[in-house]
């Protein structure tokens, strides 16, 4: 049992140090078959705020999301799609905020207001259409990293 | 030191070697010192000043139970709901001894302590100011404790712009102590600092302070001597400073002053402090109970549609809040040292340890509105965010409407072009190279621990996120466990390599410094710090690149983890001038260096 927990963990730890620990504002973009070509980087940078952090009422960290992508083709090459969209989409998949069109070279995209989240750029029908389309990057926000460990024999018994 | 990019790998490596220093074995009583002087950071520096080399072990564990109320072994820390101990913690104790105020004085012959009153003060008056013991009562607990002139808060002071009073400082507590002025740009050697402005006042001693207000605004004082123990005990107090200007503020219906602080208690213990070194080093010591205006409830009845403004300063050792009306509206109007460029209307009011904010809030509807801290916490063994509300008071709103009504004047959001036009002689500054670049991480060697393998496996994967902002202490175990021995905040010159108080730092009076601060996310605790320059005003020019819109002059800005920060000094007030993280247990874990503003006449470097 402890076997299976440390592989977990040398992964994981193996995993974090290829990423170089950028810090808590970067997310690296992965591609998709769909555009095996394109690549990409974001930042989260705290909103303007008289305080300097920007928080909203109830404590989640308010981001403006710049994007940095490369190698996308034309979206109408993926079918009928005239624009790439940004998604901050919580993890059970529930919530998806568009945070705007992004396309190759920086991009500052809408805030992000979710604690965890998964940022999904897609090929859309148009730039305000619903998520219907294929996603050709996609990355997690920083806070992704934290992972559950109440299955370890450790932690047995701690109420979720 | 622990850090770079292999810092899951190397932790692994710092901690498990601390199996040897085996501190369950039962060790001998602490020898109590002769006199508090004989106390690491008592007088002067901190306990860390560099001396501790690394790889040195720690200090065996010591227990002075005299003075604590339960077990000494069994000293449980209080927990998130929850959460239990990480195993491998259960039963250690800081390698520090014990710390708890008037030891071997029965609480109930202390004489308990007043709610803050009002001292107005004019130019040329005297105040005399006493730091003493006081009997606090908190949740129908006492606790012996300390207070200014026997009251928590102590005297809010209020004085006209340009006044200058003397407070003859009398320090009647069981440490040495001094008075810092927070944010008041006065003369560097009333500046409170032992070791660069003074010596420390011990128990019995006195000090004259000549206090000099050019700023109107809100500001505080507190010791610069283990503010982690006296500051956390009570020994802080407010000065508001008033504008001649009539029309300074907006027309309100009601003012107060909200004063944010918090205390580590365990049923109806204090969690001691370290008496050599602070403990709860690596996260400053975040208490369970808050408090406003020394008090677990606050609590405030207006009328309907009254516009309340509340000058809030959060003295917490090391809690940054999120404070919010229950959605009644709030507007900013002004921080440390001025008002801001332009009023806004926030969701919430974001407030570091040290900081001022100036907010006014419309209590438009009858009812009770809760006065909260929201926060998103981390739980590390779930994995998860959970949301946290702490309320801290309430305000109730009556039927009757407010008379004469500011609603109109509230809507209104005031530009303040003096503001703006005192900014503008410094906007040439803003685009230029950093004068200097300082880099915030920290070191830690030899922690106390004697950890089970998975458990250190468990804490080297949990460090590979770190929020921007840590809202509250997800492991408050592991935290008590550290101190200002094993644990030293830095920081650190870019250019020489030079750390904490070895960088030599000179300016001329009258320069204007671009100051980069970068918070190094590639640390084991990287952590956010307010970083706090004594005796001048700064700009937050920019944050990560992106340049501040509306301005205010402060004396303390928060720096998340992984930000960078541009701030603008205005290197007008000539003296030694600290430059340090306010969160109590950072500070006297050594994260501090000085400014030195050499004066004009003399040329400077
Ligand atoms: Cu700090």
């Amino acid at each position: 049992m402890l076997g299976g927990w440390l592989g977990r963990v040398l992964l994981a730890a193996t995993v974090v140090a290829a990423a170089d620990r950028a810090g808590p504002f970067d997310i690296s973009l992965f591609n998709t078959q769909n555009a095996p070509d394109a690549h990409g980087q974001a930042r989260l940078v705290f909103g303007q705020s008289p305080f300097g952090v920007a928080v909203t009422a109830d404590g989640r960290a308010s981001y403006d999301v710049r994007i940095t992508a490369a190698g996308l083709p034309d979206p109408s090459t993926l079918g009928r799609y005239s624009a790439y969209v940004a998604w901050a989409v919580s993890t059970d998949l529930s919530r998806w905020d568009r945070l705007g069109t992004v396309t190759n070279g920086d991009n500052t995209v809408g805030r992000a207001e979710v604690n965890k989240f998964l940022l999904v750029v897609a090929a859309e029908s148009t730039a305000t259409s619903p998520h219907t389309g294929p996603t050709v990057l996609h990355g997690t926000s920083p806070s992704g990293w934290l992972q559950s460990f109440l299955s370890h024999p450790l932690f047995r018994g701690i109420p979720p | 030191m622990i850090g770079g990019k292999n810092v899951l790998f190397t932790l692994a490596f710092a901690l498990v070697p601390a199996i040897a220093s085996a501190q369950q074995k039962p060790t001998k009583p602490a020898k109590k010192p002769s006199s508090m002087t004989g106390m690491p950071g008592m007088n002067g520096m901190p306990a860390d000043s560099g001396r501790r080399k690394p790889g040195a072990k720690p200090a065996p564990a010591m227990h002075d139970t005299s003075s604590m109320a339960m077990g000494s072994m069994s000293m449980p820390i209080p927990m998130p709901a929850g959460m239990p101990m990480i195993p491998g913690l259960v039963g250690l104790k800081p390698p520090v001894g014990e710390f708890l105020p008037a030891k071997g004085v029965d609480p109930r012959t202390l004489p308990l302590a007043n709610p803050t009153q009002i001292a107005r003060l004019k130019d040329g008056d005297t105040l005399d100011l006493t730091a003493m013991l006081v009997r606090r009562v908190i949740n129908g607990r006492a606790f012996a404790m300390y207070g200014y002139n026997g009251q928590v808060p102590g005297p809010l002071i209020r004085v006209l712009q340009n006044a200058t009073i003397v407070v003859r400082y009398h320090n009647r507590i069981d440490l040495p102590s001094t008075v810092h002025w927070h944010g008041v740009r006065l003369d560097n050697h009333n500046d409170g600092v032992p070791g660069i402005t003074q010596d420390s006042v011990m128990p019995g001693g006195s000090f004259v302070y000549h206090v000099h207000f050019p700023d109107a605004g809100i500001y505080w004082y507190h010791p610069h001597v283990r503010e982690d123990i006296e500051q956390a005990m009570g020994l802080f107090g407010n000065v508001r400073v008033d504008s001649p200007d009539r029309d300074y503020y907006s027309p309100v219906n009601a003012e107060q002053t909200l004063v944010l602080d918090d205390l580590l208690i365990n049923g109806d213990t204090l969690i001691p402090f370290g008496k050599d070194a602070p403990d709860f080093a690596l996260m400053g010591r975040v208490g369970n109970v808050l408090l406003v205006n020394g008090e677990p409830r606050y609590s405030l009845t207006v009328k309907r549609g009254a516009v309340v403004r509340f000058f809030v300063t959060n003295v917490a050792s090391s809690r940054t809040y999120n404070l919010s009306f229950s959605g009644a509206p709030i507007k900013v109007v002004a921080g440390d040292v001025s008002k801001f460029e332009h009023e806004e209307r926030v969701p919430s009011v974001v407030i570091a340890p040290a900081e001022r904010y100036v907010v006014e809030v419309a209590f438009d509807k009858p009812g009770r509105y809760a006065l909260v801290n929201a926060i998103q916490a981390i739980n590390h063994y779930a994995g998860e965010f959970a949301a946290e509300v702490d309320t801290l008071g309430f305000v109730t709103v009556g039927a009757t409407p407010a008379a004469p009504s500011y609603a109109k004047q509230f809507a209104t959001l005031r530009s303040n072009a003096k503001v703006t036009q005192d900014i503008d002689r410094y906007r040439q500054y803003f685009g230029k190279a950093p004068d200097k670049r300082l880099t915030l991480t920290v070191s830690i060697s030899g922690l106390p621990l004697s950890l089970p393998l998975a458990t250190v496996q468990f804490m080297n994967v949990d460090t590979a996120y770190y929020a921007p902002v840590e809202w509250v202490d997800g492991m408050p175990d592991m935290n008590w466990l550290s101190t200002s021995k094993q644990v030293r905040w830095i920081i650190r010159d870019d250019a020489t390599g030079k750390e904490n108080m070895d960088i030599d730092w000179h300016a001329r009076q009258g320069s204007v410094i671009k100051l980069r601060i970068f918070n190094d996310p590639k640390s084991f605790h990287p952590m956010q710090h307010p970083i706090h320059l004594h005796g001048q005003r700064m700009l937050v020019v920019a944050r990560d690149g992106v340049r501040t819109k509306n301005l205010v002059w402060k004396d303390t800005a928060i720096i998340p983890v992984g930000s960078t920060v541009d701030l603008l000094i205005d290197a007008s007030n000539p003296g030694a001038w600290m430059l340090h993280c306010h969160i109590a247990e950072h500070l006297g874990s050594g994260m501090m260096t000085v400014l030195r503003v050499d004066p004009a006449e003399a040329g400077g470097r």
